[in-house]
């Protein structure tokens, strides 16, 4: 079971290999909805779900599976259940009675380079479809600057954002602008961390308060691209 | 005599603290959550930044009751910098504070440094909204009805108990107006009763309510910005009586399973060139007016829950057979619905609104309400039918009123008629806060399955709400 979870990007990288059609043709097959007013987990797994499915192999995966997964934070309350029925996924709030497989993770250190790994109960049981899970839930990654770039296409036009960033990986040297004019703002990390960012796996506000990743400009821009990371998060960049 | 302001000219400020042997005011701001925020200022300093105010900085408007700041939106009106803005006084609230020698308190908005009221302040939103009211040729009148719970335990210890198992000052069972009750909490209010006067606070009564330690203050009606800074000075008032006795008090709309704490709200309507009473016609039915008054009010209730209801944990109070209101529905005299409309004579017609819930900011409480009936006279709204039923436990189909706290801002967000009243940079600070608030309560600790209060939210809201 890998343990970066929360991987809702992974489509990201392909919007170059296949066409936007051929992504909504595969989503097609595979539909998930969540509850009415679903927690923050809820949307977040759902947005998991539905950038893995954009993926041709986890599209195919996920249409053929049966049964109930939960995943629950091991450190706090939030737990939320899905329930897979040959393409059609349900995500619901709670762990249900029925669950089949059971992923408990510490959420706050799952996107350390070397996370602990998760706790997995039922595995032994049901292993085609625990297999399956580890497989929806971890589609791969895109390159940060690859990630950045949908960021910026979702994000730009918000009101409040920078006309441009600039983002440096302080292990490569790599620069990528993204917009133009001024004022603009700079985000700096290491490639790990910016992958993790604009890969949708986190929050810049609390990645900055970490000292995870550094920042030059504004509180204003600081706070708007805050809460895009957020919004993209819970809901995918096409949201933001 | 009310309502009992006193309007002060900045030049007899100084006389006025002489008289009243004040060395230190102290500020009383409200912030969107409803907090108290401000200063304790030396008179001299207090005096030397007459009229404009002293400084404050505007961060207090961006923290939450957990202390974390609200850090996914930028408003329009904040500075890059964590800069400061004035605390600009209405110095016909300059009150010695009771049990504090050499203490005096006023009321404050909160303005930029051009002099221009944020546009988010709870004061000043309240006050724009009375303008507009007055603009339509009307005067308010209001008065509020508080809700709080008294407990034996000093609010330290309540602290250590984690604000659990604490001791009542009254009898546990559910019985409410228990006069037995009422002798067990008359020693604290026979303190606080005086110190509500000093403050020049009427209460027309108290008594004993139905839950453990529950009380019911009712304010004489006065004019809107009053009856709201009354809500916010009683509280004041109790809090620090507290710590005096070595008490602790709460205003959180449902610290337990028993019955919840609520802001009801009573307004009416006076003709403003003579205080004509307005909300009744000559053959003592309701008036054009008030129809429409009443239809706006009852239209906007459920996009005006999210600002009545302001936390996570005031949607546990919107339960039935429970006093708080579950529908937008409307009645005579009937406390089963949202607004409870009373006309038995011209003088006393008026209008209850009973979804507030205790932990509500009573300035933006009534704002809304107040935009709901502005809405519904400029668009000729008409009310629905009365209600004939109870307003519990009834089935969909129903007007019942968003139970949580995303589907309530959802609602406010998408509300054209309140926003062209209270205004797009309050309801969208508002949305955006709500929106926060919901983050904080599951990425926190929170936990949205349990069926009761969580520690989560009595450690944000029990002494702050």
């Amino acid at each position: 079971m890998e343990s970066r979870v929360w991987n809702w990007t992974a489509g990201w990288g392909q919007s170059t290999r296949c066409s936007r059609a051929a992504n909504y043709a595969r989503m097609a097959a595979v539909k998930i909805s969540t509850e009415p007013d679903p927690p923050p987990i809820v949307r977040i797994l759902a947005t998991t779900l539905r950038r893995a499915a954009e993926h041709r192999q986890i599209a195919r995966t996920l249409g053929g599976m049966r049964g109930v997964a939960a995943l629950r934070s091991s450190t706090d309350p939030q737990c939320a259940t899905m329930r897979f029925d040959r393409g059609t996924i349900v995500v619901d709030r709670g762990v249900a009675d029925d669950v089949m497989v059971v992923i408990a993770t510490d959420l706050a250190t799952m996107n350390d380079p070397n996370p602990p790994k998760p706790q997995v109960s039922g595995a032994l049981r049901h292993p085609a479809f625990a297999l399956a899970l580890a497989k929806v839930l971890a589609p791969p990654n895109d390159t940060w600057s690859d990630g950045a770039q949908r960021f910026w296409t979702a994000t730009a036009t918000h009101p409040g954002m920078p006309p441009a960033i600039e983002i440096v990986d302080t292990d490569t040297g790599e620069r990528l602008l993204l917009g133009g004019g001024e004022p603009r703002v700079e985000v700096h990390g290491a490639t790990h961390w910016l992958t993790v960012l604009f890969s949708g796996n986190s929050i810049l506000g609390e990645e900055i308060l970490a000292g995870r990743i550094r920042f030059v400009g504004a509180l204003e821009h600081l706070a708007v691209l805050t809460g895009r990371t957020i919004a993209g998060m819970l809901d995918g960049a096409s949201e933001s | 005599m009310y309502p009992r302001t006193h309007p002060i000219a900045v030049d007899d400020v100084e006389a006025w603290l002489d008289a009243h042997a004040i060395t230190w005011v102290r500020t009383d701001g409200i912030t969107v959550d409803g907090l108290v925020v401000g200063k304790h200022l030396h008179r001299a300093k207090f005096l030397n930044a007459l009229p404009a105010g002293n400084a404050i900085s505007e961060i207090v408007y961006g923290m939450d009751l957990g202390g974390a700041a609200h850090f996914s939106w930028w408003p329009r009106w904040r500075r890059d910098a964590l800069g400061d803005f004035v605390q600009r006084p209405d110095l016909s609230t300059l009150r010695a504070v009771p049990g504090r020698a050499g203490v005096a308190s006023v009321m404050v908005e909160h303005h930029d440094l051009e002099g221009a009221p944020i546009p988010v302040c709870p004061r000043a939103c309240l006050r724009s909204v009375i303008d507009q009211v007055s603009a339509a040729g009307y005067r308010v009148l209001a008065a509020f009805e508080l809700e709080g719970m008294l407990f034996a335990d000093p609010l330290p210890v309540a602290r250590r108990k984690g604000f659990r198992n604490l001791t009542p000052m009254s009898h546990p069972a559910p019985i409410g107006y228990s006069n037995f009750n009422a002798a067990q909490l008359a020693p604290f209010f026979d303190q606080l009763l005086p110190r509500l006067d000093a403050l020049g606070i009427a209460i027309e009564g108290w008594h004993d309510e139905a839950a453990p330690g529950q009380f019911e203050l009712n304010f004489a009606p006065t004019d809107a910005l009053t009856a709201a800074d009354s809500i916010v000075r009683t509280k004041q008032a109790i809090r620090e009586l507290c710590l005096d006795l070595g008490h602790t008090a709460t205003f959180m709309a449902k610290p337990s399973d028993a019955y919840g704490n609520g802001l009801h709200v009573h307004h009416s309507l006076r003709a403003i060139e003579d205080g004509t009473p307005v909300l009744l016609d000559d053959d003592g039915d309701m008036s054009a007016l008030m129809r429409h008054w009443l239809g706006g009010i009852v239209a906007t209730m459920p996009a005006a829950t999210s600002i009545l209801l302001p936390t996570i944990n005031s949607y546990r109070r919107l339960v039935g057979w429970a006093a708080a209101p579950t529908t937008a529905t409307w009645a005579e005299d009937n406390k089963s619905t949202g607004v409870r409309v009373l006309t038995r004579s011209p003088s006393s017609a008026r209008i209850e609104h009973r979804l507030a819930g205790g932990d509500a900011n009573p300035y933006l409480v009534l704002a809304t309400v107040l935009a709901g009936g502005l809405a519904g006279l400029t668009d000729g709204d008409a009310p629905p039918p009365a209600l004939t039923v109870s307003g519990w436990g009834l089935p969909d189909g129903w007007p019942h009123l968003p139970s949580a706290i995303r589907p309530a801002s959802d609602l406010l967000e998408r509300d054209a008629r309140l926003r062209t009243y209270l205004g797009d940079d309050l309801v969208d600070h508002w949305v955006e806060s709500r929106k926060w608030e919901w983050l904080m309560f599951h990425t926190t600790g929170g936990d949205p399955t349990a069926a009761t209060v969580t520690d989560w939210e009595l450690a944000r809201s029990f002494e702050l709400a």
